[in-house]
């Protein structure tokens, strides 16, 4: 469920609200917040026997499987991304260019990934390969249905986070989109001469940077975060593996936990920054 | 009603936006508050709409002071500069707020409404909600919400800056036809001084938070009392002169100054219509530009000592003093205000 | 004209391996979804039959409980968060302090995307059976584990979403509107009543929907914290689907998927022309 992001906000308008009530929601959702994260932080640096200690952190990264489900997901990560911008940007361009039509069918499909919930999405996915299967055992597709199930590289499930990013990916692009001229910078270029590819990788992709970039930590952060379908798909990614290591180790699975809070928050930084690097 | 500013003070933090303003507004007269950008005009005006309270000072309607009576019990009609309607209620919903909030019966409420709608020329756009109305239809339903109540004071704050300029000056006559009609005492904040000077009854002419001058229109623009007000409202040339006794050379004239003068050395500030301009082939001043305006054109002079003068002469002469010609300079007699000077340290100008 | 041109030239194609992609990886699941859901699994080794067998059987006991439960914490969560999310958003925003504004809307951002077995995790170091608050205070086991203990977790992420959906449509409540309503009379509550929540409502309401779906679908919290001891829907289609569950439920766990998409659509269908309706005038 990452992806979402805050909005860069300006000053605001008080409209009414007496001091005291504001103060008073302010210290209840101050401790609501706060009071769980700094009890979770205290309890993986401290305890009883030990004392301080940063064990429960190092633990992490010498607990078996930490680099190798983490380059899983880092490399389903990759490969989703490339796909997600593959996929939509010419999708998208044609849009602009006059294939109007095309929107209502771009927006729907954007949105459904939304509505759908993760565990039926698995559901479905799950049912489809074991009829697949089935269905295909004396074929030579069966072996595609196979290959796609692999342990190492499990395409199936680079192809739900196509699926599941295509939302957050379409808006990030929509926005960037709106804010060029496409119809104008493609027939300049064309008018110049430009190929398509070159128009494609030179013009508008450059104008595009920003948008690209928070596509890209979008989808990035998605799938670093996603932990339903990987797991019920038996796969070991990183979110998976988070919770199969934590196991009885009190310490380590919120030391853990921490980890993906210090993760999700060190990719929205990443996000902001990129997206607010604003075009020269 | 009048409304009365007594030594009114505000800061923010730094900013001083109203430095002890002294103003009194007449029963059913308009006033326009005019002067530059961030100088206290919008402050001034919401300490009397109570959305502001002054540091010190008061402001007293019809001698009361009601300087901390809050704003939904002032009695004051406010326009806003733009987008003030509100946008989930449809123009007559937006008229007959006041009246929903005071529980009047619907048919009152409607009827009110429409009433208004008419007066403000939209009897047909009862049904229309913000987003279907242009800019300028929307000012009309925000005056027409101002008036709902019978306010005791009409307040604007530049109510028509974000309309285009035709839009701007029929809706300025519009909303004096009405100020009239209605006899409501008004205040007019804007920063543009035509608007000032062709609807008000008086003209306060404002400089970091202090009245500079009060005054009709006619007043301001031909005897302004400080050369800040002479540089802001209309355009002014700034002629070096010559001051002896109580007249001053310029152009090769004497003119009798207005005022005493700072020094011998001088600014002679002189409005583009009273500079004259008459061809001559042996002229020692040549027009550099020319831009016509319809009824005038205004010029742009070299005089011989290549400073730069602004005319402004009639439409119809704008063919024959051409961009080019040889032209010779002169003023019309009348009193000058002079300042120190600024323009350089030449000679008195000679043309 | 050059881009009618290009349309012509070009027109959907760019958009196929797009289409394909969605019609392989969404569209062939969610047809098996709904063919096994109206799948009536024969004698082993007989194919099965078309019915509305295991949809019926969703909707009775012991899955409808677990249905209505699911809807119920996730309308809970929703309307809660979505107050206090509104309430938290409005106080954060009037204040002075810019770095409290900034900070609050980060940390929202992050808090926001924050669940799962983690969010779990960290609740119950603190209100667990042994979580630092509970033995402190002494307030006894079972704290966390129940409807409410669910929902307390779920705000956790909800309340700052709210934030997120609703702080744009509370800076853009303009200064004017108040003041134009002050100066025609009216309270501060007279003025939100008819202007303040009727224009909030498209933004408010797109927050209840949006965070009903986050807890209706939220899955890896509940099954570390609750188990079965709060019965989620959520929690009974991965039962199925690990095999814990009697052999021949499996469709039921479709049926079930496919009451998922339903309610969430149901949501949206209602959500949607409300939102319509109420934004009308924001275009
Ligand atoms: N709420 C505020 N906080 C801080 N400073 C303010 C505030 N309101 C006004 N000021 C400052 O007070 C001064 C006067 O502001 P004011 O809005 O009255 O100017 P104005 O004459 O209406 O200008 P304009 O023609 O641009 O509308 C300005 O320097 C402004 O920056
Ligand atoms: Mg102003």
């Amino acid at each position: 469920m990452v992806a979402v992001t805050p909005q860069s906000s300006a000053r605001a308008v008080a409209v009414g609200g007496s001091g005291w009530g504001r103060r008073a929601v302010l210290v209840v959702a101050a401790a609501y917040f706060l009071v769980p994260l700094v009890i979770a932080i205290s309890f993986t640096v401290y305890n009883e026997v030990q004392g301080f200690s940063l064990g429960a952190y190092g633990r992490i990264v010498t607990s078996p499987g930490f680099a190798t489900s983490f380059l899983t997901s880092l490399a389903l990560a990759a490969v989703t991304i490339v796909l997600v911008l593959v996929l939509l940007l010419p999708a998208m361009i044609a849009v602009r260019l006059g294939a109007p039509g095309l929107r209502p069918v771009l927006e729907t499909i954007t949105t459904l990934p939304l509505i759908v919930p993760p565990i039926t999405y698995v559901v479905g996915i799950s049912s489809a390969l074991r009829e697949g299967a089935d269905a295909l055992a004396a074929t030579p597709f069966w072996a595609t249905i196979i290959a796609i199930q692999d342990d190492r590289f499990p395409v199936v499930l680079v192809l739900a986070y196509v699926i599941l990013a295509l939302p957050f990916a379409y808006r990030s692009l929509d926005a960037g989109l709106r804010a060029i001229d496409v119809v104008t910078l493609v027939e300049a270029a064309r008018n110049l001469g430009a190929s398509w590819p070159h128009l494609l990788l030179r013009v508008i992709m450059p104008n595009l940077r920003s948008a690209l970039a928070g596509a890209a930590f979008l989808t990035l952060a998605l799938v670093l975060g996603e932990y339903t379908i990987a797991a019920l798909l038996g796969y070991q990614t990183f979110p998976v593996w988070i919770v199969t290591i934590s196991g009885n180790d009190g310490q380590l699975s919120v030391a853990l936990s921490i980890l993906s809070l210090v993760l999700i928050w060190l990719l929205l930084i990443t996000l902001s920054r990129a997206s607010g690097r604003k075009k020269p | 009603m009048t409304v009365e500013f007594r030594a009114l003070r505000r800061t923010y933090g730094a900013t001083t936006a109203l430095d002890g303003l002294d103003l009194t507004v007449a029963q059913g007269e308009l006033i326009a508050l005019l002067g530059p950008s961030g100088c206290g005009k919008t402050t001034a005006l919401r300490c009397v709409a109570g959305f502001e309270t002054p540091d010190s000072g008061a402001v007293l309607i019809d001698g009361k002071d009601v300087t901390r009576v809050p704003a939904n019990r002032r009695d004051a009609g406010m326009v806003f500069q733009s987008y003030s309607l509100f946008p989930n209620l449809n123009a007559r919903d937006n008229v007959a707020f006041g009246l929903r909030v005071r529980r009047r019966p619907t048919a009152e409420r409607h009827a009110r409404a429409a009433e208004l709608l008419a007066l403000v020329g939209l009897p047909d756009h009862g049904d229309r909600f913000p987003h279907q109305l242009s800019g300028g239809q929307q000012q009309r339903v925000a005056l027409a919400r101002a008036l709902a109540l019978q306010p005791r004071v009409l307040l604007l704050d530049e109510p028509l800056s974000a309309l285009d300029a035709k839009v701007r000056v029929t809706l300025r006559e519009e909303i004096r036809r009405l100020q009239l009609e209605l006899g409501i005492t008004t205040v007019f904040v804007t920063h543009d001084q035509e608007e000032a000077l062709s609807v008000a009854d008086r003209v306060a002419v404002l400089r970091a938070g202090r009245l500079e001058q009060v005054g009709a229109p006619a007043e301001i623009y031909d005897r302004p009392a400080t050369p800040f007000v002479a540089e802001f409202v209309g355009t002014m040339n700034h002629v070096p002169g010559r001051v002896t006794g109580d007249r001053v050379e310029v152009f090769g004239r004497s003119l009798p100054v207005d005022g005493t003068a700072p020094g011998e050395l001088v600014d002679v500030l002189i409005r583009p219509e009273a500079v004259l301009v008459t061809p001559a082939e042996d002229g020692g001043a040549l027009i550099l530009a020319s831009s016509f305006r319809g009824s005038t054109a205004r010029l742009r002079v070299q005089l011989a000592d290549q400073s730069e003068v602004l005319a402004d002469v009639p439409g119809h002469d704008a063919v024959r003093l051409a961009p080019g010609l040889r032209v010779e300079v002169g003023v019309v007699e009348r009193p000058v205000l002079v300042t120190a000077r600024t323009s350089g340290d030449q000679e008195p100008a000679v043309a | 004209m050059t881009s009618a041109r290009f349309t012509r030239v070009k027109g959907w194609a760019p958009a196929s391996p797009l289409l394909l992609v969605v019609a392989v990886a969404f569209g062939i699941p969610a047809v098996m979804l709904a063919l096994g859901a109206f799948t009536v699994p024969g004698a082993p080794g007989e194919p099965g039959t078309y019915g509305l067998d295991n949809v019926a059987a969703s909707l009775r006991e012991p899955y409808l409980t677990k249905l209505l439960t699911s809807i119920e914490l996730s309308a809970v969560v929703a309307v809660a968060g979505a107050l206090t999310g509104t309430l938290l958003a409005h106080a954060v925003l009037t204040s002075r302090s810019a770095a409290l504004r900034e900070s609050v809307l980060s940390a929202s951002g992050v808090l926001a995307n924050f669940g799962g077995v983690p969010l779990a995790f960290i609740w119950i170091a603190t209100l667990g059976n042994s979580g630092l608050v509970t033995t402190s205070f002494g307030l006894g086991p079972g704290l966390l584990y129940n409807f409410w203990g669910l929902a307390l977790v779920y705000l956790y992420f909800s309340i700052p979403l709210m934030v997120l959906v609703i702080a744009p449509a509370l800076e853009g409540l303009r200064p004017q509107w108040r003041e134009a309503a002050q100066g025609s009379g009216a309270s501060v509550w007279q003025f939100w009543r008819h202007v303040g929540l009727p224009v909030l409502t498209p933004a408010l309401l797109g927050g209840v929907v949006l965070l009903f779906g986050g807890s209706f679908a939220a899955y890896a919290t509940a099954a570390a914290m609750v188990g079965a001891s709060v019965p989620l829907v959520t929690m009974q289609i991965a039962d199925a689907l690990t095999g814990n569950v009697l052999v021949g439920f499996e469709n039921v766990a479709l049926a079930l998927s496919l009451d998922m998409i339903v309610v969430a659509m149901l949501v949206m269908a209602v959500y949607l022309p409300l939102q319509r309706r109420s934004s009308r005038w924001l275009r």
